[in-house]
């Protein structure tokens, strides 16, 4: 047994029998599942079959029923969102969150916030040193985006509402990377892009990737060529339970996935 | 959006606005006939609509956007240019100090639901806590009269912490109904407690900073005399001045940007670490505190509170302030203010009518101009600020 | 404490909780379909006991002077009017407000309550004043040792018991019911499946409006009085009774209702020297209700859909 822990990496995240319920319907039922460090994972399955509630549970938007989720050697199934978030795990949702009335500045700073001071004497009185933080903060903001969205580069301090849904996803992402989490959560990202938009999208989270040395991915995609070109394992969910596991071509070939996906045909 | 960089916007158009919207406030507060009133209105009415056609409305936005020094001067200096047109007119500096007492109430309520979401419709009560603390303070201790202000807005804290602490610290919107339940109760409370004169009401002393005693009018020479109300006209405008320029701070700050966080997307920002709680119970003290403040100085000004100046319709006024004049914007606040307070005193035809008025005219702007007369700008954490 | 008055501590709590219980279930249905408080609905009980007894004054002047009459028309008038009045509020001022933020909605409700307060106020033949509510029910009581159970107090008790188990019977064994349950559990879903979803929000909120108009009407028959403010206090009531039952749960609403009425009657019992006080102590005990369980005794509806 030891000898076989040692044989892979310590996982990231790892999660073991995690179960959730609502009312009588199982949306994840005895979910173990292990992410090693500095990979991207896909999860796939039909709708409703329990990725989303997987994300809400390991971020603790909803208490786990069972089970037990750990993430960098540390137990957080009990943590609640702002303590999961300071652990170092951040996410995207699978409806667009940002606060439409702020800038993209504002939105981004949001992601900022366990790096941003949050004192009321400082905030308040010295404004010389929160002047400094600020500018730290929007020169790190800035590089961001201009990963991401470069026209949006020299635009950060407009209002998110006038922006097109693409460029909304893409300033979530930033959102979700700028207080550089090791671990990334993302949920369907590419909903509502065209086929070049979620391209380019998606050479850009490799990118970032590349360029940040500490960093695992879950994705949620529908798309079976994102999820064939970015990751390197994929788990399938189905009914809340996990069907299969492997790379790509290993769980396409998998008579149960194909069973689910055309089952729901 | 952004200004082009070197360039700053003229002066010229914030100037004249602010000495137009002077004139004619002058102009409306010295006219009696109802018609003539009547007649204003419409003329001041056309006016704006026909500055916003011609964009003069949005020459001026920016000039107050871009030179906010010299305007934060301008404002208050055309406020005293004010006094001292009606340096012995009891009834209009009364009507000039009550605003601006007002505006610095709203300015707390904004913090409370304009930054923060939280909802307090017992903004009156609140105003009352600082009101009643005033009176039995100067009543029955020595204290100095700027502690005394400063107990109103401490006792309204505290109080306001007391009753929203255990549901703030479990979330939702139930802060309503809590709010709405303690104004109800907070009028009751005040008639049937006799040590705090029930339903007469109680005495306050007048204002007395280290000798200057507010209640004695000004004598300059023999012959000319100022009104005392300009000493509470002069107090409130400081009080005034001191919450803009806190409320602007706070909102250029990270604190700023967490309350609106919190307000639009609870479960996004508690993703991100926010304590919901801690940053709504914040602004609700924070807000309660300026509230209070005002308060305490309205009793001393007033010198005379009792338990019918603080009903509810009272509270759905300060919050027709805040909505009106464009929530979260103090610009807007002092608009709105001067509008809601000052139009029932002049206009007496409305005086009975006028809850019934701003609560139509509430849900007019809630179905129609969401944000206001003044919408709130984005913010701009140092303006006139430009990436390097 | 002796029987008698104990039976009519008794009597006083069960009657104040049927009420109560009335405009809690309003409240939830409302927040059920919509997600939204209705804070004019206090008030709207109250321009329903205002159409009572103006429907009231309208068949007397037309000589019509036997209950039996009188006390149909006058409900039926009542909760007709409220309930025409109810959907008009859903369609003009809640529905285009859906997508706005939550707050605005309890603003614009909230607005709409003081316009109808002051309307009345203003606009009734000496609205300021509080009016008398004609006792239209019969007057006997039956004689138990020194309590007097009274007829008109056990009519509005068991008319009161009947609507709400009409209401329940709508909600659990008709088609109607069974749209209102599929919207309140999801929008969406029930969209896709053919429900109309704004008639079904109008249809609730006429429900809940009529309710309310009925509540009205036994707090002026109880009462023997009404005027323009007593919406406001119940209105609050009632929310907090919804609340402390959970919102969006319609046993829970009527528990929380006659709840409220239990403490507001423990605190006349336990403080007689300041009736104010009894609202107080009811409040309070609210306040650490939801402190403890925020989502209310019989909590529905949880989170929102992340």
């Amino acid at each position: 047994m030891a000898a076989q822990v040692s044989a892979v990496p310590e996982p990231v995240l790892a999660t073991r029998e995690l179960g959730k319920r609502f009312g009588g319907v199982v949306a994840l039922e005895a979910l173990t599942l292990a992410v090693a460090p500095n990979e991207i994972l896909g999860l796939i399955g039909p709708n409703g079959s329990g990725k989303t509630t997987f994300f809400n549970v390991v971020t603790g938007i909803y208490p786990a029923d069972g089970g037990a989720v750990t993430f960098d050697g540390r137990d957080i199934t009990r943590l609640a969102p702002q303590g999961v978030y300071r652990a170092g795990i951040a996410r995207t949702f699978q409806r667009s969150r940002l606060s439409l009335p702020l800038s993209i500045f504002d939105n981004i700073m949001v992601g900022n916030h366990k790096r941003l001071t949050q004192g009321l004497w400082f905030n308040l009185f010295r404004r010389r040193a929160f002047r400094r933080e600020f500018e730290e903060s929007y020169a790190r903001a800035r590089e961001l985006v201009a990963v991401f969205d470069p026209p949006l580069a020299d635009r950060m301090f407009e209002a998110v509402e006038g922006l097109p849904m693409i460029d909304r996803r893409r300033i979530e992402i930033c959102r979700a990377l700028i207080s550089r989490p090791k671990l990334l959560l993302l949920d369907e990202p590419s909903a509502g892009m065209t086929h070049d938009e979620t391209t380019q999208l998606m050479d850009d989270i490799l990118q970032v990737k590349d360029s940040l040395a500490d960093l695992t991915i879950i994705i949620i995609e529908h798309e079976m060529g994102v999820i064939e070109r970015i990751t390197d394992r994929c788990a399938v969910l189905n009914f809340g339970r996990k069907i299969c596991e492997g790379s790509y071509q290993e769980v396409a070939a998998d008579p149960l996935v194909q069973e689910a996906y055309l089952g729901l045909e | 959006m952004q200004p082009k960089t070197g360039e700053r916007p003229s002066l010229w158009p914030g100037l004249l606005g602010i000495a137009g919207v002077a004139v004619y406030l002058i102009v409306f507060l010295m006219i009696e006939s109802q018609v003539g009133v009547a007649v204003l209105l419409v003329g001041g009415a056309a006016a704006v609509v026909l500055a916003a056609r011609f964009g003069a409305l949005e020459r001026m936005r920016t000039s107050f956007a871009g030179r906010e020094g010299s305007m934060d001067i301008a404002v208050p200096a055309a406020v005293l240019a004010l006094v001292l047109v009606f340096h012995q007119d009891h009834f209009t500096l009364l009507l000039v100090a009550t605003v601006m007492i007002f505006m610095t109430a709203s300015l707390g309520l904004t913090v409370q639901f304009g930054f923060a979401g939280v909802l307090n419709f017992a903004g009156a009560a609140f105003l009352g806590i600082g009101c009643y603390t005033a009176a039995v303070l100067t009543k029955n201790t020595g204290l100095s009269h700027l502690l005394v202000i400063l107990a109103g807005g401490v006792m309204a804290a505290l109080i306001g912490g007391l009753l929203l602490y255990p549901v703030l610290r479990t979330r939702g919107h139930y802060s309503a109904v809590i709010t709405i339940a303690f104004t109800l109760l907070f009028k009751t409370f005040l008639e049937v407690n006799d040590a705090l004169g029930g339903p007469q009401g109680l005495r306050v002393d007048g204002l007395n900073l280290f000798g200057w005693a507010f209640n004695d009018n000004i004598a300059l020479t023999e012959t000319v005399e100022l009104s005392f109300y300009t000493n509470y006209v002069l107090a409130s405008l400081v009080l005034v001045c001191l919450g803009f320029a806190f409320l602007r701070r706070l909102d250029r700050s990270w604190i700023g940007l967490n309350m609106d966080a919190v307000r639009l997307d609870e479960t996004a920002s508690a993703c991100f670490g926010y304590n919901i709680s801690r940053w709504q119970i914040t602004a609700f003290t924070v807000g309660n505190f300026l509230i209070g403040m005002a308060g305490a100085l309205y009793a001393m000004m007033l010198g005379f509170i009792a338990p019918t100046n603080f009903t509810f319709g009272d509270s759905l006024i300060l919050v027709s302030i805040v909505l009106l004049g464009g929530i979260g914007n103090p610009w807007g606040i002092a608009v709105a203010t001067t509008i809601v307070i000052v139009l029932p005193e002049k206009l007496q035809m409305i005086q009975e009518y006028r809850f019934l008025l701003y609560a139509a005219m509430v849900i007019l702007i809630l179905l129609f101009r969401p944000r206001g007369l003044l919408p709130r700008p984005l913010r701009a954490y140092f303006p006139g600020w430009q990436p390097k | 404490m002796d029987v008698g008055l104990f039976g009519q501590y008794v009597m006083n709590g069960l009657m104040l909780g049927m009420m109560y219980a009335l405009v809690a279930v309003g409240f939830t249905l409302f927040f059920g379909v919509l997600d939204v408080i209705n804070f004019a609905h206090g008030d709207s009980l109250m321009v329903g006991a205002f159409t009572g007894l103006a429907t009231y004054l309208g068949l007397r002047e037309l000589g019509v002077v036997w209950p039996a009459v009188q006390v149909p028309v006058v409900l039926a008038a009542a909760t007709a009017a409220m309930a025409v009045a109810g959907a008009l509020i859903a369609r003009y001022l809640v529905l285009p407000l859906k997508s706005a933020p939550a707050l605005n909605t309890l603003l614009i409700t909230l607005m709409l309550g003081t316009v109808l307060r002051e309307s009345i106020r203003l606009f009734y033949p000496a609205g300021a004043n509080p009016k008398p509510f004609p006792a239209l029910l019969p007057a006997g009581a039956v004689e138990l040792g020194n309590f007097s159970l009274r007829a008109d107090n056990m009519l509005m008790l068991s008319a009161g018991l009947v609507v709400i188990v009409a209401v329940h019977l709508v909600i659990n064994r008709t088609k109607l019911g069974l749209a209102i349950r599929a919207v309140a559990q999801d929008e969406e879903t029930a969209r896709t499946m053919g429900i109309d979803f704004t008639r079904i929000v109008l249809v609730t909120f006429a429900i809940g409006s009529a309710l309310a108009a009925f509540a009205g009407i036994m707090n002026g028959l109880y009462y023997n009085e009404i005027n323009f403010g007593i919406g406001l206090l119940l209105g609050v009531i009632g929310f907090s009774s919804a609340i402390i039952g959970g919102l969006g749960n319609i046993y829970g609403a009527i528990i929380g209702g006659f709840l409220f009425a239990a403490l507001q009657t423990i605190g006349a019992v336990a403080l007689p020297f300041a009736s104010a006080y009894k609202d107080v102590f009811a409040f309070a005990v609210v306040i650490l209700i939801m402190a403890i369980r925020p989502t209310g005794l019989l909590s529905e509806k949880v989170s929102e859909r992340v």
